[in-house]
């Protein structure tokens, strides 16, 4: 039973198709460069036996992307999850930007999933599948960095809901992960105010769960109470958080 | 560029001898490898572990290999394993000796990665029967600022080939190469020969030229110099027990040894380490051998590399010529004997090899010295007469060893150093890579 992971050339995603590989599931890896994921391929296919397929999209311009993912789907074993672990923040995410970086930053982190799980929803249906999304800390609170980025993943947090609004859990199952910070190349040099995860172990939970229904985790859990914190801070203490 | 991320980074030398603040990139996309600006001095970084600070330096970027870790092709049959250069030797001997497989030739810390190897010509664990590194790569990918990807072999390219080796780095970044593997011995049984001298270790090593693991240890202290064991993993033809195992990674030794926060190896805890390895070690006997603790031995070493202290320690590496080495060895232990250094360790190597630019291969025995603090002035003094003494016998030392070496001492020492230098020149001509070791010893 196949597993899609969108944005599977780094970070989480990379981790999700080492970890999905091992336990045997077939998958299908999507991200920009085929270089990339072709490396991924191969390397899960010697060590694993992986069966593997390679899609290179830049999720950016692809007006379509579901169409090729469908395409890509049609040689694999029935799709029953799809991890959209996609996603792109910017430094300069400060109301600095123009509208073409806007659009960028929304094609990634929300059209594109908005768009993948539309095209992939009969098949997961079909399937009793599962939906995995990913948030962020980054939006439990609009702050002046990380704007576009985090308008962006209030929508996926709203996809969710969506989802289960649509689906009952007994046809399509949905996973939300609100993630804190992992030690990829979206945090490498960045000051924390607190240590970042690891890739390998988030990814080793979220597959544990993939076969539970829908629900809404934060990963570390810690960060439930770090969002907690952010939410109910008065406002002009709130204002004053640089972070 | 999308996903371009330069971290400041505290990096220091395995040996504790050099620390710089410095650019850090970790690409882990294609593109990311080749997204610096053309003209930003960089250098790519394995795994750090080696002795000098050869994977970073004031004012580089320094390139970590981490993520490039994949095995792109592996032909069981025919015993080939294509594999990005940040792939780490101790995961590919747990990955290959799994399938009947082993890279015969790797350095004693398990975190070294493909690139480095390459990259220093390393030697393994019997560099008389299995040469160095390069004799078991086929091909090589080089990256190189402003250019297409390289793919270089013995006939394609074959001066970026040759040039890769004991390159350092400064002929452009290796993002994979294909290497040749070898079956590994089924069993290992360790013959251990106590040596009373240098010299007899010499003898003792070259009578067993082809044993697949062969070394020996020594005391360095004046009053015992030489003493010590030679160790000959000999393949054993009795029935091993499946296929051999390597520990897993948490058992390996780490990149960096935090380090105590007081010397062990002052000259009582010397006297006390050698007088115990001397009634552990040092007496004739045979007893099996298991290949992962003859791949590396030096996990088990934690505590000796901590013992060094804040201070830290240096490796002079020699390779001296048959004919000179007796002559050698006595005008070491008359040194000795007279400057009474912080000698943590000697081991002794056998080579048969030809030396070719930057890299530490030969004809003769190999003596690696390890010396605690040696910033003090004792040795200091000790380590700068060595360098005399085996440059006086022809010897040749390891560069991305020694981080005491000096220019000067690099150029008398190295025979074919300024050709080596202008070949470097060639595949790097506007000095776009560099690195404290590059600078240290203007290569
Ligand atoms: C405990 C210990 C035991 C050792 N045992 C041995 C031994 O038995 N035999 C031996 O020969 N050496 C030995 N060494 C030395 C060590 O193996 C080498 O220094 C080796 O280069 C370390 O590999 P690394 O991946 O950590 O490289 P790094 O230390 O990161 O870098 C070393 C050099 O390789 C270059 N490099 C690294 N990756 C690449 C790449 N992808 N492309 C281009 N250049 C690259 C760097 O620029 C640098 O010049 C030992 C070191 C230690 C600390
Ligand atoms: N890192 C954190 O601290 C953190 C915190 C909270 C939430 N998150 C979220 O967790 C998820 C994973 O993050 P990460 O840190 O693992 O990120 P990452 O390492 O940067 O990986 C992002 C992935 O998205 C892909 N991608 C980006 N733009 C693309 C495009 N135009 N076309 C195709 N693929 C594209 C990348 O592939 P290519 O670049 O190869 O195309 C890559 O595979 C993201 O949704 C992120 O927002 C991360």
């Amino acid at each position: 039973m196949t597993a899609v992971v969108v944005g599977a050339s780094s970070g989480l995603g990379r981790a999700l198709a080492g970890e999905l590989a091992r336990r045997g599931q077939p998958l299908l890896l999507v991200a920009s460069d085929a270089r990339d994921i072709e490396a991924i391929g191969a390397d899960l296919r010697i060590r694993h036996d992986a069966v593997v397929r390679c899609l290179a999209l830049d999720l950016a311009r692809e007006a379509d992307p579901g169409a090729r993912m469908t395409a890509a789907l049609e040689a694999l074993p029935p799709v029953t999850s799809v991890l959209l672990a996609v996603g792109l923040s910017r430094g300069d995410d400060d109301f600095g930007l123009d509208a073409s970086r806007i659009g960028e930053l929304l094609a990634i982190n929300l059209h594109a999933p908005l768009a993948i799980v539309h095209a992939l929803l009969p098949r997961l249906r079909e399937t009793r599948g599962v939906v995995v999304l990913f948030s962020s800390i980054a939006a439990v609170r609009g702050r002046g960095r990380n704007v576009v980025y985090a308008a962006a993943k209030r929508g996926i947090e709203s996809m969710y809901e969506s989802l289960r609004h649509r689906h009952a859990g007994a046809e399509l199952r949905v996973q939300l992960y609100r993630l804190g910070f992992l030690a990829t190349n979206l945090t490498h040099g960045m000051r924390l105010p607190m240590p970042a995860v690891e890739p390998v172990d988030v990814a080793r939970v979220v597959a544990d769960r993939l076969q539970r229904g829908s629900a809404r985790w934060y990963l570390p859990r810690r960060f439930a109470l770090v969002a907690a914190i952010v939410r109910l801070l008065p406002w002009g203490l709130f204002r004053r958080m640089r972070a | 560029m999308r996903g371009l991320a330069v971290a400041q980074a505290e990096l220091t030398s395995f040996d504790r001898q050099f620390h710089a603040r410095c650019a850090l990139q970790r690409p882990d996309r294609y593109r990311l490898l080749d997204a610096l600006p053309v003209d930003a001095p960089r250098i790519a970084r394995g795994g750090g572990v080696s002795y000098v600070g050869a994977s970073f330096g004031d004012g580089v970027v320094s390139q970590s290999l981490d993520a490039f870790d994949r095995l792109l092709a592996f032909d069981a049959a025919a015993g080939r394993l294509t594999v990005e250069a940040g792939a780490r030797i101790g995961d590919l001997q747990r990955f290959l000796l799994g399938r009947g497989w082993y890279l015969p030739v790797t350095p004693g810390h398990p975190r070294a990665t493909v690139g480095g190897c390459i990259a220093a010509d390393v030697h393994g664990k019997n560099p008389a029967r299995d040469g160095t590194f390069r004799a078991w790569v086929d091909a090589l990918v080089v990256h190189r600022p402003g250019e297409e990807p390289r793919v270089a072999d013995r006939t394609h390219d074959a001066d970026l080939f040759a040039a890769t080796f004991a390159g350092f780095g400064l002929t452009g970044t290796i993002s994979s190469a294909t290497l040749r593997l070898a079956r590994p011995p089924h069993a290992l049984v360790l013959r251990r020969v106590p040596v009373a001298s240098l010299a007899e270790a010499a003898r003792v090593l070259r009578e067993a030229a082809n044993a697949p693991v062969l070394y020996g240890w020594h005391d360095g202290g004046a009053a015992h110099f030489g003493r010590g064991v030679v160790n000959i993993g000999l393949a054993s033809s009795e029935d091993d027990e499946g296929a051999p195992r390597v520990p897993p990674a948490s058992a390996d030794l780490p990149a960096q040894v935090a380090p105590l926060p007081f010397p062990l190896w002052n000259r009582a805890g010397l006297g006390a380490a050698n007088r115990w390895l001397d009634w552990r070690w040092r007496r004739a006997g045979q007893a099996p051998m298991a290949l992962a603790e003859a791949l590396f031995p030096l996990n088990r070493a934690r505590l000796y590399f901590a013992g060094f202290g804040p201070a830290g320690m240096a490796e002079a590496q020699w390779l001296v010529p048959h004919p000179r080495f007796e002559a050698f060895a006595a005008g070491l232990a008359e040194l000795v004997t007279r400057t009474r250094p912080r000698i943590a360790l000697i081991a002794s190597k056998l080579f048969a090899g030809v030396a070719d630019g930057f890299s530490f291969d030969g004809s003769g025995i190999a003596l690696a010295i390890q010396v605690a603090s040696p910033g003090s002035p004792g040795e200091r003094a000790f380590l700068e007469a060595l360098a005399e003494l085996a440059v006086a016998h022809d010897g040749r030392p390891n560069l991305i060893k020694d981080s005491t070496l000096d220019a000067g001492m690099a150029r008398r020492a190295v025979s074919g150093f300024d050709a080596a230098r202008a070949r470097r020149a060639r595949h790097d001509p506007h000095r776009l890579h560099g690195s404290e070791l590059a600078r240290r010893l203007a290569l």
